[in-house]
């Protein structure tokens, strides 16, 4: 029993440290550095103008939403290269041929996406506070913490969903850039969820980081456990039901897979 | 020329096969704009704005989408010949990678210029956008001026590729700051002054600027003409600098025979 559970946390982290070093195809930290804050910083600038010449009253709100997305970067665009990657690099005949226990290789990928999207997030926003002079004097800071945390775990349920389309269609990048995208309209990164039209608040409501940047911005208000409470739960279940999907629909399309043996061709 | 005529068409017809066929095409230049139209627009309706500015929100991002697709087509087309084992036979062929480079540069642009015409036509069937104080001679040329600007500079940039594959990172890295620089979705105005000095270098930033004074029915007098003439100098200075940049790239390229290995 004691071996088999250090075999699988050997074969989690194992997973976790070169799915990260190898597949997340970065290969200098410039190309590291360009690639994990250039987008998103350029792009926070760019709405923060639009904010202005439209005459928003606080683009400071734009500024905090886009930080908070950062974890996005690692969790869903990150885990979804490390993923599709295995087939791209040509290595997704050797993992379905292995024997290996699939949880472990599957959710062994997130691991240091999750530490680097927290880790991202919490050098980002204090940088973002001081900028905009926001005081965290009242601000319950383990509260904040845990949300930023959260904020990088419950992402990542999208980066297996979009890592397992990625392995079945060579335009899978193309969907997974369209989806964060998309994350700047419907989870109240630029604006409040409230100012989407009626027909997209339920689609907002159903997606990760919706409760959990809106918990973070009422932390950052000064609001305590009690208050954020409902929405940090709501977090919770909406990104475990993510991270299921996308593990049952990874194994649905390497059994598929299996019975085609199409996987690596197509 | 018959044979200048017959190497752009089947250049050209490459290359639109390419973009025709492409997802990704599809993404830049139509359903990202869309997004940040959208955001734009949600933005202004969050501001208490009663409908959004359409030169702005809807045309700007069709501008976007013909910038995003030129920086992702042009540069990426040198990537996948470097992937692909071809850019030695461009380099090594008698027809120089420039004249390659800008046939495929130009339909990639055309290609874009369909993002700005659905903008214009969601502007118009979907906001009822009117015509009826536009500039239309202006705006056509303004449009003209910057498909030029657009050319030059994706020329220009395409050299990087060839030069050196971690230059391709810096020219993604471009993308946006060159949307905020030629102030595609609001004015220059909006940024502080010091980087409106540094916009000034951008041919697409003053021919821009020119054809949001022709929608808004300025007259083609010397206030538009001289926006217009300054864009039209800086694309021929890029267009100069691109040249000789490809000069000394085919040069380096040739005397380390680095081409594959950078």
């Amino acid at each position: 029993m004691i071996r088999r559970m250090v075999y699988l946390a050997r074969l989690y982290l194992f997973q976790a440290w070169f799915s990260y070093r190898s597949l997340y195809a970065w290969s200098t930290p410039f190309s590291y550095l360009t690639s994990k804050f250039g987008f998103p910083f350029f792009s926070m600038i760019f709405f923060y103008f639009i904010g202005r010449f439209v005459g928003i009253a606080d683009p400071a709100y734009i500024i905090i939403g886009n930080v908070l997305l950062m974890p996005s970067i690692n969790g869903i665009y990150g885990i979804s290269m490390t993923v599709g990657n295995e087939r791209q690099f040509g290595a997704m005949s050797y993992l379905l041929g292995s024997p290996a226990p699939r949880a472990p290789l599957f959710l062994g990928r997130s691991l240091f996406h999750v530490l680097d999207g927290f880790l991202t997030v919490s050098v980002a926003l204090p940088i973002a506070l001081l900028v905009f002079k926001m005081s965290l004097a009242e601000v319950n800071l383990f509260l904040l913490v845990f949300c930023l945390l959260l904020l990088s775990i419950t992402t990542t349920g999208i980066g297996f969903i979009m890592g397992t389309i990625s392995l079945i269609s060579r335009d899978g990048w193309m969907f997974t850039n369209t989806f964060g995208q998309l994350l700047f309209i419907l989870i109240g990164v630029n604006f409040p969820v409230a100012q989407l039209p009626a027909f997209l608040q339920p689609i907002s409501s159903a997606l990760p980081l919706t409760r959990g940047i809106l918990a973070a911005r009422m932390v950052l208000a000064g609001v305590g456990w009690t208050d954020v409470g409902g929405l940090l739960i709501g977090e919770v279940l909406i990104g475990m039901v993510y991270i299921l999907i996308g593990y049952v629909t990874f194994h649905l399309v390497e059994r598929a897979s299996m019975n085609t043996g199409s996987l690596d061709s197509i | 020329m018959g044979s200048f005529i017959r190497l752009a068409i089947r250049q050209m017809d490459v290359q639109f096969r390419m973009r025709v066929l492409s997802l990704w095409s599809l993404g830049l230049y139509y359903i990202q704009p869309a997004i940040f139209s959208a955001v734009g627009m949600l933005l202004s309706r969050a501001a208490g704005n009663s409908s959004p500015d359409l030169v702005y929100t809807v045309v700007g991002a069709g501008m976007m989408g013909m910038w995003s697709g030129l920086v992702f087509t042009s540069t990426y087309d040198i990537r996948t010949d470097r992937r692909e084992g071809t850019l030695e036979i461009i380099v090594g062929s008698p027809t120089s990678l420039r004249r390659v480079e800008g046939l495929r540069t130009l339909l990639n642009i055309l290609a874009g210029l369909s993002s700005l015409v659905v903008a214009v036509l969601a502007a118009v069937l979907i906001f009822d956008y009117s015509f009826a104080n536009v500039n239309i001679a202006g705006t056509i040329l303004a449009l003209l001026l910057i498909l030029l600007g657009l050319w030059c500079m994706g020329v220009f940039l395409a050299n990087f590729l060839a030069w050196s594959r971690v230059s391709g990172t810096v020219v993604d890295l471009m993308e946006m700051p060159m949307a905020i620089l030629c102030g595609f979705m609001f004015p220059i105005s909006v940024l502080p002054g010091w980087l409106q000095k540094v916009s000034g270098i951008f041919p697409i930033r003053w021919a821009l600027e020119g054809m949001r004074d022709a929608m808004n029915g300025t007259p083609l007098a010397q206030p538009l003409i001289i926006k217009l003439l300054i864009s039209l100098g800086l694309s021929i200075a890029f267009l100069l600098l691109a040249r000789w940049f490809d000069g000394k790239v085919h040069d380096h390229i040739r005397v380390t025979g680095e081409l594959h290995s950078i």
